[in-house]
């Protein structure tokens, strides 16, 4: 009986007899191949048997399935092929030919990279990769270039400022010597949290002392900020906004 | 302002590799703590890592004893003159490294990952470059605090892999990032709150190859002491197979506990390779 052998570069991720009348590829959880990246569509394609052929088709899929490096719609799969949707690959096999193939694989994945020595890539070869990568998938978060003043606008609570724009990377709010929002209540935490400004400009908010709010949920770990965002922290309310 | 830093560290050759290419470093008396991890052949990864730290405490001493603030030209804004000085230590090692790697054949050329931390006071400035990291305990709360320089971590924050696909890749080993790889280098620098009660970890990738954050992070929470926790970490990391070479300097405020003086001794004990 043929397999659909699910590969991610060399690694054998699963294999799936093709037993059932017909196996579905997709991203969403109830396919009956699931692969979880986003380059791949919710329901993506499916191989199916009919009258004893194989056979796949692509449901129109954002990123294409590619068939042996075509770009197909419908086509017959015969043992050896090997289908390409996203960074995974699918090796169609004949069974006969896996008699101690997954053990031996097994082992191999769970080594090699481990072993490997470290590579670096230069410029050249970086950007290379890169795009070469980017070719596949699909394109990501536009940063919007900010111009515009990132701050908080104190909206209750006491501090020694109405607002405070976040020229620094870390911006702590506290009574703290290092403090940049001075809370200036008799109880007020040395720190109470903390605000950093990522390599990609955006802005996270994190516990310290207190563990804040952000719009009324305790938060989880650091914390993305976004326009208009309530920080409630020791007594006091923050607004982080975009000023011009 | 001045804390007292409790630090342990532990460094061991893992269970596959012939050579430790990992070095680190201290001046505690400016609470400078480096972490490095070498590459390339013929025992170069060692050369390479220890001119890293070597070169950054070296710098850092310097830029403090002169109160410099010349750096302030080529510096980021938004930081501490310390987080600045700390920036120039590390383009500093990678002109060294650099300038080394010219000298020599084309078959023995090497670079290095860094990590640095430098405590003044509460702040914490953190320059990196490579998939050498630095952690952060608060509370039960592990935060990872520099994002590697590696192709599947730049995979994963493009949204183009998850977290399972990055761990089954094949293409861990490849950095995007290193220092003595090219004339210049763009260095990540961040600054960070220390509090009192805090455990700052920074560790090569021979340790976090090995173990989840959530072992990391039971570890360093149940350990008294940062020499117990280094040591731990590296045996936790060396029964989980120690693929490759690994360290971990581990930090903490002194402030609640007794025996710093105790505890810099071991420090220079373990410091001597």
């Amino acid at each position: 009986m043929p397999k659909l052998v699910l590969k991610f570069e060399n690694a054998v991720l699963q294999e799936m007899p093709v037993n059932a009348k017909e196996v579905s590829i997709g991203r969403s959880p109830d396919n009956a191949l699931v692969i979880d990246n986003p380059a791949v569509s919710h329901y993506h394609a499916r191989v199916f048997n009919e009258e004893g052929r194989m056979m796949l088709e692509d449901f129109g899929s954002l990123n294409g399935t590619f068939v042996n490096g075509q770009r197909v719609k419908m086509v017959t799969l015969k043992p050896g092929d090997s289908v390409a949707i996203g960074k995974h690959t699918i090796v169609i096999s004949d069974s006969r030919d896996l008699d101690g193939f997954a053990v031996g694989n097994g082992g191999a994945k769970q080594a090699a990279p481990k072993l490997n020595e470290t590579v670096i890539l230069d410029t050249k070869e970086r950007r290379a990769f890169m795009q070469q990568v980017a070719a596949v998938g699909e394109s990501s978060q536009p940063a919007p270039a900010r111009l515009k003043l990132p701050t908080l606008v104190v909206r209750k609570g006491k501090t020694n400022q109405k607002e405070y724009a976040l020229t620094d990377k870390l911006t702590v709010v506290g009574k703290s010597a290092m403090a940049t929002v001075k809370l200036t209540g008799w109880f007020a935490p040395r720190a109470a949290a903390q605000i950093n400004r990522r390599e990609d400009q955006s802005y996270y908010v994190g516990a310290a002392d207190r563990r804040p709010n952000v719009n009324g949920h305790p938060i989880d770990g650091p914390t993305k900020l976004s326009p208009g965002d309530l920080i409630q922290v020791a007594g006091v309310e923050l607004e982080f906004v975009y000023r011009d | 302002m001045t804390c007292e830093i409790e630090f342990g560290v532990r460094s061991d050759i893992g269970c596959v590799r012939e050579s430790n290419e990992d070095s680190y470093g201290a001046a505690p008396e400016i609470g400078l703590f480096v972490l490095s991890d070498g590459m390339g052949g013929l025992e170069r990864g060692e050369v390479a890592s220890r001119l890293a730290v070597e070169t950054v405490i070296r710098e850092c001493r310097v830029a403090r004893s002169l109160r410099s603030t010349d750096h302030a030209a080529n510096g980021i804004s938004g930081v501490s003159p310390e987080s600045n000085q700390l920036l120039a230590a590390v383009r500093e090692a990678n002109q060294v490294i650099y300038l080394a790697t010219q000298e020599t054949e084309a078959a023995h050329q090497m670079g290095a990952t860094i990590v640095a931390v430098r405590l003044t006071g509460e702040r914490m400035s953190l320059a990196h470059v490579g998939d050498s990291r630095a952690y952060r305990l608060r509370g039960d709360q592990l935060e990872q605090l520099t994002r590697d320089h590696s192709f599947v971590a730049e995979q994963m924050r493009q949204g183009r892999m998850t977290e399972t696909e990055a761990g089954q890749s094949g293409l861990q080993n490849v950095l995007l990032r290193a220092l003595g790889v090219a004339r210049e280098v763009e260095v990540d620098v961040t600054e960070e709150l220390m509090l009192d009660d805090d455990t700052i970890l920074l560790c090569s990738d021979g340790l976090t190859r090995e173990l989840t954050d959530a072992q990391i992070a039971a570890v360093l929470g149940d350990c008294e002491d940062a020499q117990e926790a280094a040591n731990e970490l590296v045996q936790a990391a060396k029964q989980a197979g120690g693929g490759d070479n690994i360290t971990a300097v581990v930090l903490r405020s002194a402030a609640k506990s007794a025996g710093a003086f105790a505890r810099i001794g071991r420090w220079l004990r373990h410091s001597g390779n």
